[in-house]
């Protein structure tokens, strides 16, 4: 009878517990979150889908050892050297600047990761689209696939220039591990992908700043030819020019009156910009350019609201190259004696030697090496600055224009070109503008060799040897700071050849105009072959 | 049994003066033992008369008496207990096992047990063998007592807790801490005053812990509150206080202004701002503490209640650091129906203040670093900045920083237990834990906030709510039958818990004085530059579960139980899991052929197996969910918006990580338990570790996914020893010592979904300037490995020589990262405890050592000021010594010169106290007083200020789970206390 009781008792209790349905219901309730079955998005919500394709580009380019320190330091015109304040980093920096990086660089896999979040979350919202998971009339969807396409093949140029031999994804839906596809299958994807979207995408400027609208797709395309013989072994020079000649005839952009309009904090207004990745100090932050390279007084000089770090510089073999009356020089760096906002009182004077890179103990003193001041620091900056970064400005069409007729034999007609660019940066001696076809047939007067501590050069290989070197000089006055010095030095040859500041050729310089492939990404799916030479 | 001829001889004669009796009044009553088992045969008597009974199979006796009368209870083994009655007709009699045979009882999960017939590594702690003196919380009560578990106090911070650990590492993104409970409801170690806590106990391995399912793989830890017992209803007050100083551990011994003068002479480029200051002393305080607490036991022998307040009053070394401390508690039980019907009810309130100012990690960091020629202010009073790279006067920031913490937490719990039969316990528990949690923080107009970043004041409000609620069902049936020994357990479990949290970070405010108490008047809202957030998210937890517990003679035991849990946290397709153990042990000492052997009393072998598991940390992580982000917006159509995107990559087949383990084990007590102790072997492996897992991008969206994707294994072998040593009347002296080891090993990451394998990862970071990671995981080794370059010399322009992947060595300019190579492990091997306490007569004395062996510690203070390159910042007195003969003129950097043995042996705790005879002040039953104190003296090679004081598992928002082993250079010092106090029981 007892048994029966505790039996009873004990299948009861059990069975209470199980009766309360409640108490066995472990659904999630979900608050500070939206649950996928819960958003019923409309053409409204266009916008809020769209942003996050854009997005990653703000954290890749100007964030932290982005694809600026990527293609600057790793190039003749920017140096993170040691300081008193530290910035040895594990040799990180020293290492972008010897091409002595490895599968495990942050520098690299950053880009990487960026662009891939950026093609992903671009393939997630066009599968969005064409399943009706975001319902839009037929043309809205239609033109919203074409740029979304353009965004994409903007990633996938950021891939094909690093690190080439990448993976081709364009289905969200496919979450099996791709494939690696070859630069020239890269290359052909993206040439492909922009021209069966270029008729659709929207021409107009204003509202489509900041996002892929024609323009911004052609001088892509531009940039792509441009580059076509360094990622397929043939080159697209006609292509270039026909490229270059549809925008300017479309007369939807023109130069800035002034070279520094074009960097402005309110630099959304220029003319010039075709493309931009827009910042802002409040909705869209992760520009610290200035933090990273200015000295912490500096914050005395601008009255900033946060400390900057005092990393990194210009290297004084290329500041030697400017000519002292071109405007650039002082546009584009910070330099000499700076003085506090309110007393007037000097706080620090930047001075354009820097002893070393470091790593052999050699520390560069805190006001060594001049700044970078292209991005104009307002007053009362914050550390995320307001200026939007230029990616494609119209500039940079004409020297891609100048460059393949250059090369194509019509010096005379690139040299119209690039004094129509100069203009603006020698107002006060227009006659040092002008330059000649013969001019740029030249080498360039960057003082190419070992650099010491005390400044002199060693080697003095020059670069008297560089085929349109003058030119080269051209885009490094032009485009100094701006993320792409390592693109041009490849396509001069400079790249793998040269020597300057703290950098000799590596050993296997052929391969490092290639990044590795991450090495995060080689363990996690097996079909990534490593890039040669890694 | 075999007295019952007598007493049924008894029984007659009771009859036979029945008759007699005037107005006889028939009492019906019931014997039970400590842990509520109903007593047969207790001889039950009225004093002076001659009758007597004694009590059947189910505990129950009848007797008749005239009112007034005595009555007697005993029997063999038990205090005898007397009650007076008083026309009474029912009676519930509790009756404690005697000294001589006193069994221990452990606390289990769901009930108690006898020591002797537990099958599993249980150890428990009683209140008399706790560390005495100035206690932090729970877990410190117990350090170094219980082997496998690791208790380190990480930090001196008032506001910190200690660090535990049990049996190595176990979870990467899980727990690695124990599930606490406090008389069966979760809570953590503070949650309690130390002074309130009874025993504590520990079940360690799988076979105990699976009981408690998914939350039991750190181990857990049983707390059991001080409470009156019906069976001995004491009606007394107590009144406990000590008071303490603190003095720092040990000081870096940092450069002075003469050094500095003297190196200036020398022609070193540092600075003479021509004042003289030891900044480290003046961010220092000489901390007073004191902690009171009085407890109230009173009520009769149906209801009973106890009582405690404590209130504590500590003070940091910090500057401006403090804790201020109250719990309330009390405690009710009621008896009714004979003893059928016992009713619990209990409140636990807590409330925690603390009112700092800006001393931490930040102001401790620039006072070892600021140059001691510079003056403390500025000849007009305000304070003495600089405009150097992250150089912040810490005086500055220490007087110009409010940070304030309100921490409120009400526990109300509630239980029936309703006994229909004697054997058979029915019992409903339920809780409710309130907590909330209130900062508030500012910036004064003198603080380099403004002074030097212009942000006019900054203030942050920070609100956190929790909600947990625990309802519990269990069946409980114990029976004796001949040999035979049954105990059934089942139960049913339901948890939920709902968090919020709001916060506002504001700047820009006209003035200060308001701190942040009118957040709307700063501009930097308005302006888009500060921030709001909030939150809320919740989870539930059910469970359903069995054991049963048989033990013969005494000598065979066995226990199964299993627990079918199902967690909210986990993926649509495995939110249940299933965590089974079991148990068998075998007491050779009862065996009829061990009797002759007169010397063993005890000798139990153990073995038993059990699955527990991990939940996940947080909720929604399966979920397939969405956000509005603005910080993944862009500039679309002319204006910002926020991007809409996933939350994560989805993952619904998310399930537990589950730990399987074996452990052996022996209990030995010999020369009549002269010596006892416990040996025990386990060996864990966790299956399906949740890791935050590399997948490929392409095709994911995130580089990582919460993954199960791994194994991990531990196993270890502990030891604790008991030696009464010397046991007189006068003189006692008992010592015991607990040893264990860990050997871990992660044996794989990998996940058949995507086939890949993760082959290492780093963790823990040096931080600025150094910026390098610290520690690497490597599949098939430990965790806890250092992964630095080694330095094997410094050439003859003071740079480093490192060794690289080839054994060569060569100038750190030329090392790359593949050179880098494992260099120690910041996970002791070997961990000793040795506690002694001795009674003289009136006289007690208690010392604990404390050790830890085969282990490094990375000693950051050494890392960052023991080289002289960075002249804007101030280094110690030795950053100037030679290093391998030669001064070093390196940049900062990460190699193993700085990564040095840790071995180490504390005398932990030692303590003093005499106690005055019984009534020697007219009601004062009991008085004692004592001196005590903590953390005494180290004996160790470690250079740095305390190689126990390293960092483990998460502190603040920084994990230190795989970087084991960093003597951070931002940590409050550790201290040593000194403490007197008093106990009183009136």
């Amino acid at each position: 009878m007892k048994t029966k009781i505790i039996a009873f008792t004990l299948a009861s209790t059990i069975a209470f517990g199980a009766g309360i349905s409640s108490c066995t219901n472990l659904d999630e309730e979900v608050y500070s979150e939206i649950l996928e079955k819960n958003f019923n998005p409309t053409e409204r919500d266009l916008p809020f889908i769209l942003a996050p394709v854009y997005a990653p580009f703000r954290t890749l380019m100007f964030g932290w050892q982005g694809y600026f320190d990527l293609q600057e330091e790793s190039a003749d015109i920017i140096i993170t050297p040691v300081r008193p304040n530290g910035w040895d980093d594990g040799g990180t920096f020293r290492r972008m600047h010897q091409h002595n990086w490895t599968s495990e660089q942050w520098q690299p896999t950053n880009t990487w990761n960026q662009a891939y979040s950026a093609i992903s979350r671009a393939n997630r919202v066009i599968m969005q689209i064409e399943d009706g998971a975001l319902p839009l009339p037929e043309e809205v969807g239609r033109n919203a696939i074409a740029e979304l396409r353009a965004a994409r093949a903007l990633a996938y140029y950021l891939l094909l220039d690093n690190h080439g031999n990448v993976p081709i994804v364009t289905d969200y839906r496919d979450a099996s591990l791709p494939e690696q596809s070859t630069r020239q299958e890269v290359y052909d994807f993206i040439v492909m992908e922009l021209t069966e979207a270029l008729p659709l995408l929207s021409e107009d400027v204003g509202p489509m700043y900041g996002r892929m609208n024609r323009w911004a797709a052609k001088a892509l395309l531009t940039k792509i030819y441009l580059n076509a013989a360094v990622y397929t072994g043939s080159p697209q020079w006609e292509k270039v020019i026909q490229e270059a000649n549809d925008i300017i005839d479309s007369d939807a952009y023109s130069l800035d009156m002034n070279y520094s309009d074009v960097f402005t904090y309110t630099n959304e207004n220029s003319g010039e910009i075709m493309f931009a990745v827009p910042y802002d100090e409040i909705y869209g932050t992760g520009s610290q350019i200035h933090m990273k390279t200015l000295d912490p007084l500096s914050r005395l000089v601008y009255s900033m609201s946060a400390g900057p770090w005092g990393g990194n510089c210009a290297v004084p073999q290329f500041i030697d190259t400017y000519d002292p009356d071109d405007m650039r020089l002082y546009d584009t760096w910070i330099q000499g004696p700076q003085y506090h906002a309110t007393t007037g009182n000097e706080v620090i004077n930047y001075v354009k030697p820097v002893p070393g890179i470091g790593g052999d103990g050699t520390v560069a003193p805190s006001n060594a090496g001049y700044r970078i001041g292209k991005y104009e620091i307002k007053r009362g900056a914050t550390n995320n600055l307001d200026n939007d970064y230029p990616m494609f400005r119209y500039a940079d069409v004409l020297m891609m224009k100048a460059e393949a007729l250059l090369r194509t034999g019509n010096a005379i007609a690139a040299a119209t070109l690039v004094t129509e660019v100069r203009q603006r940066a020698f107002k006060d001696n227009p006659a040092k503008a002008t330059v000649t076809g013969p001019q740029l047939l030249l080498g360039s007067s960057y003082n190419y060799g070992w650099q010491n501590k005390d400044g002199s050069v060693d080697g003095m290989n020059g670069g008297a040897d560089i085929q349109y070197g003058r030119f080269l000089d051209e885009l490094g006055w032009e485009f100094a700071a701006e993320a792409r010095r390592r693109q041009d030095l490849i396509r001069f040859g400079v790249f793998q050849t040269k020597t300057w500041f703290n950098h000799r050729p590596h050993a296997q310089a052929q391969t490092r105009t290639l990044f590795p492939i991450p090495f995060a990404e080689l363990t996690k799916n097996p079909n990534l072959t490593q890039n040669a030479g890694y | 049994m075999k007295k019952l001829p007598i007493y049924y001889f008894m029984l007659c004669m009771l009859c036979c003066y029945e008759g007699m009796a005037q107005q006889s009044i028939t009492l019906r009553g019931k014997v039970l033992d400590e842990t509520g088992i109903p007593l047969a045969g207790v001889s039950i008597a009225i004093k002076d008369t001659q009758s007597i009974t004694s009590t059947n199979e189910s505990g129950d006796f009848t007797i008749q008496y005239a009112s007034p009368a005595v009555l007697e209870a005993t029997a063999l083994g038990f205090v005898s207990q007397t009650f007076n009655l008083t026309d009474q007709t029912t009676l519930t009699i509790r009756l404690m096992p005697s000294e001589e045979t006193l069994e221990e009882v452990v606390v289990v999960g769901y009930g108690t047990q006898r020591k002797g017939e537990v099958t599993s590594a249980i150890a428990r702690v009683n209140a008399e063998d706790f560390t005495k003196g100035t206690v932090r919380d729970a877990a410190q009560l117990i350090q170094g007592k219980v082997a496998g578990l690791r208790i380190t106090t990480p930090n001196g911070d008032p506001n910190a807790t200690t660090q535990i650990n049990l049996r190595g590492l176990n979870s990467i993104n899980g727990s690695q801490n124990p599930l606490v409970l406090i008389d069966g409801i979760p809570g953590n170690i503070a949650t309690v005053a130390p002074e309130d806590i009874e025993s504590v106990d520990v079940l360690k391995d799988g076979s105990a812990a699976a009981i408690y399912g998914t939350r039991a793989t750190g181990g857990v830890v049983l707390i059991t509150t001080r409470k009156n017992r019906s069976a001995e209803p004491r009606t007394s007050i107590e009144y406990n206080n000590y008071a303490n100083v603190q003095t720092i551990f040990r000081k870096p011994e940092m450069m002075d202004a003469n050094d500095y003068r003297r190196l200036i002479a020398e022609g070193y480029a540092y600075g003479d701002s021509s004042g003289n200051t030891n900044w480290i002393d003046e961010v220092l305080q000489n901390p007073i503490s004191h902690n009171h607490n009085l407890t109230f036991f009173g009520g009769s022998s149906r209801t009973n209640f106890t009582g405690s307040l404590n209130y504590r009053n500590w003070e940091g070394i910090f500057l401006k650091s403090g804790q201020e401390r109250l719990n309330f508690r009390a405690d009710l039980n009621h008896d009714m129906f004979d003893g059928k019907l016992r009713t619990n009810l209990q409140v636990i309130n807590q409330s925690l203040t603390s009112k700092q100012g800006g001393a931490g990690g930040w102001a401790w960091r620039q006072a070892m670093i600021r140059n001691p020629t510079e003056p403390i202010k500025n000849p007009d009073g305000t304070w003495k900045e600089g405009n150097a790279y992250m150089y912040d006067n810490p005086l500055g920031i220490i007087h110009e920083t409010i940070d304030d913490r309100i921490f409120r937490e009400t526990r109300f719990s509630g239980s029936l237990d309703y006994r229909p039969i004697g054997d058979l316990s029915l019992k409903m528990l339920l809780s409710r834990v309130l907590s909330n949690n209130l900062t508030g923080d500012a910036t004064s107009f003198q603080h380099v906030n403004t002074t030097k970043n212009s942000l006019n004041g900054t203030a942050n409000r920070a609100t956190a709510s929790n909600e947990e609620n625990l309802l519990e069902l269990t069946a409980n049936y114990n029976k004796n039958f001949g040999d035979h020994h049954l105990t059934l357990l089942g139960g049913y479990s339901w948890q939920h818990n709902v968090g919020e949290s709001f916060s506002v970070y504001n700047f820009n405010f006209p003035n200060d004085d308001y701190t942040y108490n009118r957040l709307q008047t700063g501009m930097g809202l308005r302006e888009g530059l500060a921030t709001m957030e909030s939150d809320k998210n919740k989870w539930q937890l059910a469970g359903f579960f069995g054991r049963v517990n048989y033990v013969w003679k005494n000598r065979y035991m066995a226990m199964a139980s299993v627990r079918r849990e199902g967690s909210s946290t986990f993926g649509e397709n495995y939110q249940w899991g299933t965590f089974p153990a079991f148990s068998v042990g075998w007491n050779l000492a009862n065996e009829e052929f061990m009797q002759p052997v007169e010397f063993v009393s005890n000798f139990k072998l153990r073995a038993g197996f059990g699955v527990t598991g991990t939940i996940a940390s947080s909720s929604y992580q399966s979920q397939t969910s969405y956000n509005f982000d603005i910080t993944q917006g862009a500039f679309i159509n002319g204006e910002w918006v926020p991007g809409f995107v996933p939350a994560r990559n989805f993952n619904p087949d998310l399930r537990w990580e589950k730990k399987e383990e074996w452990n052996v084990g022996l209990d030995f007590g010999f020369f009549n338990d002269r010596l006892t102790g416990a040996l025990d072997y386990y060996t864990r492996t966790v299956k399906d570790l949740l890791y935050s897992f590399g997948v490929p991008t392409p095709p994911y969206l995130y580089s990582s996914m919460m993954l199960n994707a791994g194994t991990m294994k531990n196993s270890g072998f502990e030891a604790l020893v008991n030696v009464k040593a010397v046991d007189t009347e006068t003189i006692k002296w008992n010592t015991n010592v607990t040893f264990s080891t860990n050997k871990n090993e992660l044996v794989n990451l990998s996940n058949d979904q995507f086939n890949v394998t993760q082959e290492f990862f780093d963790w823990g970071h040096t931080g600025e300037p150094i910026q390098v990671s610290t520690h690497r995981v490597r599949v098939g080794g430990p965790i806890g490995q250092f992964f630095v370059l080694k330095s094997v010399g410094v050439d003859d322009n003071g740079k480093w020589l490192v060794e690289n992947k080839d054994g060569e060595t060569i100038p750190i300019g030329d090392a790359t990262p593949e050179d880098r190579q494992y260099y120690g492990n910041g996970i002791p091997k070997y961990n000793l405890g040795w506690n002694n306490s001795i009674n003289i007569q009136r006289f007690d004395f208690a010392v604990n050592f404390r050790g830890a062996f085969g282990h490094q510690v990375l000693n950051m203070q050494r890392l960052y000021y023991e080289n002289p390159v960075n002249k804007a910042y101030n280094v110690l007195k030795t950053a100037y010594d030679p290093v391998y003969g030669k001064q070093l003129d390196n940049d900062l950097v990460y190699v193993s010169h700085y990564i040095e043995d840790a071995d180490y042996l504390k005398i932990d705790n030692v303590t003093l106290g005499y106690t005055f005879r019984p009534n020697m002040i007219k009601g004062v039953s009991n008085l004692r007083v004592y001196v005590s104190g903590l953390n005494l003296y180290t004996f160790t090679g470690y250079k740095g200020i305390d190689p126990e004081a390293v960092n483990m598992g998460t502190i603040g928002n920084q994990n230190f789970t795989f970087s084991p082993g960093i003597d951070h250079r931002d940590k409050y010092p550790n201290t040593r206390t000194y403490t007197v106090g008093l106990n009183l029981v009136f």
